[in-house]
């Protein structure tokens, strides 16, 4: 680990920074993301242009001592040029709950605010506590999860949205297809029949995404008018907003458990 | 090289000919259609589909079956069909006209203007859909009209000028492309790179139905030309003493390809290779006869993109694959193929 306390970092994905603001470390963020819009201070952050495409010489400008990164999609040249310039990179891809709670707990020891990031992180375990044993013995709801209508995407096997949904107490219809986000035949989604359908749309998504793809409008769930939109923001960002995701995902497929 | 057929006799000799070879391809088009529409990632019970094809009412099949052959199914074969017909015949066009067996929509940069034409209207006016085939349209005809005004030297256009030409104005629209990418939303970004590879799932009745209608006009302008098409074949020259109103021919074509390259991207995006494969594998299993030519490849480009997308909606179901990755795969290893038999 660094021997010095860190004091200035940039971030290059929204869930890291929401991390970063959630373990008590975001008054040392000094810069971000064009997407990093959670919470509201993020926004006033120097930006450096958005994950896949971070201007490396903003980036330095900003002098951090560490740069936070969740995609290895550049990773080589990207963290060769950094080191030349003594700053430290830092990847962390959370996939699911369990590994963006571990995130969490290792960005408060990097920031020494474990303190802070572990009360943050048991709040957020009691809520999704509190939600499995809400639903102990609920039967499952099969559930579609549309990622994108046109053309159709849908999570498969590899997706750690297939769990989340597991945790609400839904089982994807699509969870042994392999991929993380497969591009899903028309005529399968026909024939799945999910009793519910889960839309995320909204937040930095803006309205996309928010018509159920046409081969699924004739599904159980649409005539029983189980169609739920839940924000993107909460679902597509592996960081303490998966929380919200999850007990959004879990009030919307068991309405009855939550009375 | 075309010898050029004055007497009545050779003329019906050509019209037997043409007959003899749609008839061939026709029935071929015919067996892709019907074996595609058998399969898919949901499988329907074979006795029952091949009878609810002909059309009886009461074959035993269940609703949501019915639904998958009528609604999903049936359609995007169809379009498969139709975008074949367009990229294939519009092929044949360049290459007749150019005199160069290597001019393709995409290579001229054709399909990338009528792909940044579909993305302006996507963009700009995304919910009103007949903006798309005409924006394409436009795309395809400024990116035909500009390669050629650039590839027109003091001495006419060369067929080596044209094509250089055509990579220039490519490499420029795909920067165009780019650019008009980095201004879209991450989830937007996903759905166009599937489109940008070609992708013939979830057409609507009117795009389908515009792409047909495209197909036929197309199709009928370009045989209407094929006779001068062929005279031209000897040279521009030769064929305006000929009595052929070479610019007339030109601009005739130009268009009716455009048309077609346009309907085509508009509703599946950018299919590859169709339009080099097809036109020479006609041409040297028939000759080059663009009376022949344009016919067969229409027919030919059919069941070539049919079965490519039937392979693309099969091979890893339930997922699927841009039907173009499978043109691609197929046609550039057979045209290596072709290209070493000779």
């Amino acid at each position: 680990m660094l021997p010095v306390r860190i004091e200035r970092i940039v971030s290059l994905a929204p869930n890291l920074t929401e991390i970063v603001y959630a373990v008590g470390a975001g008054d040392r963020l000094v810069g971000n993301t064009d997407y990093c819009d959670y919470p509201a201070e993020a926004k006033q952050l120097a930006k450096i242009g958005d994950t896949m495409h971070p201007s490396v010489e903003r980036i330095i400008a900003l002098k951090p001592q560490i740069v936070l990164v969740s995609t290895a999609s550049q990773l080589e040249a990207f963290t060769k040029q950094l080191g030349q310039q003594s700053i430290a990179v830092y990847v962390t891809n959370p996939g699911g709950l369990e590994e963006m709670f571990s995130s969490m707990t290792a960005f408060g020891e990097m920031f020494e605010t474990s303190a802070e990031a572990a009360r943050a992180t048991g709040d957020l375990r009691k809520r999704s506590d509190a939600i499995a044993t809400a639903l102990r013995g609920v039967p499952p709801v099969s559930v579609f999860y549309q990622v994108a209508g046109e053309p159709l995407y849908t999570i498969g096997r590899e997706a750690y949205l297939t769990d989340l949904v597991k945790r609400a107490g839904g089982i994807s219809v699509t969870a042994d297809v392999p991929d993380a986000f497969p591009r899903y035949s028309d005529e399968a989604a026909l024939s799945a029949k999910p009793e519910a359908i889960i839309l995320p749309t909204g937040g930095s998504m803006g309205n996309a995404n928010s018509a159920v793809a046409s081969p699924l409008r004739d599904s159980p769930a649409v005539r029983n008018n189980r169609v739920y939109k839940i924000n993107d923001d909460f679902l597509s960002r592996p960081g303490p907003r998966l929380v919200d995701g999850l007990e959004a995902l879990a009030h919307a497929l068991h309405p009855e458990a939550f009375k | 090289m075309i010898t050029q057929e004055k007497s009545a006799n050779a003329g019906y000799a050509t019209f037997r000919k043409a007959f003899g070879v749609c008839a061939v391809l026709l029935l071929i088009l015919l067996i892709v259609f019907v074996a595609a529409a058998l399969v898919g990632s949901q499988r329907l019970p074979l006795a029952s589909t091949l009878c609810a094809l002909t059309g009886q009412i009461d074959c035993g099949l269940s609703s949501e079956q019915r639904a998958i052959l009528f609604d999903i199914r049936l359609p995007r074969i169809l379009l498969a069909g139709a975008v074949g017909i367009c990229l294939a015949t519009a092929g044949a066009g360049y290459q007749a006209l150019l005199r160069n067996p290597l001019a393709e929509p995409y290579l001229l940069g054709v399909s990338n203007g009528a792909a940044v034409g579909t993305m302006v209207a996507l963009v700009f006016f995304g919910t009103r859909e007949w903006s798309r085939p005409v924006m394409a349209f436009a795309g395809a005809l400024a990116a035909t009209f500009v390669v050629y005004r650039l590839a027109r030297g003091r001495a006419g256009a060369t067929p080596e000028r044209l094509i250089l030409a055509g990579v220039i104005v490519t490499t420029f629209l795909s920067s165009g492309i780019v650019f008009i990418t980095t201004m879209m939303d991450a989830t937007r970004i996903r759905s166009f790179t599937f489109w940008l590879l070609g992708d013939l799932s979830g057409t609507t009745s009117s795009l389908l139905a515009i792409t047909l209608l495209a197909a036929l006009i197309g199709v009928v302008v370009l045989a209407l030309n094929a006779r001068s098409l062929n005279l031209m074949m000897l040279g521009e020259r030769d064929a305006f003493d000929l009595g052929v109103e070479v610019g007339r021919v030109r601009i005739t074509v130009f268009v009716a390809a455009s048309l077609l390259v346009g309907a085509s991207v508009a509703s599946s995006g950018s299919v590859g290779y169709v339009g080099l494969v097809v036109p020479h594998l006609v041409r040297l299993t028939f000759g080059s006869d663009n009376r022949i030519v344009i016919a067969a490849s229409a027919l030919a480009g059919a069941a070539f993109v049919i079965l490519a997308d039937t392979v693309a909606r099969t091979i890893i179901a339930p997922r699927e694959l841009p039907v173009g990755a499978i043109t691609a795969l197929i046609g550039a290893p057979l045209f290596v193929y072709l290209l070493k038999r000779r």
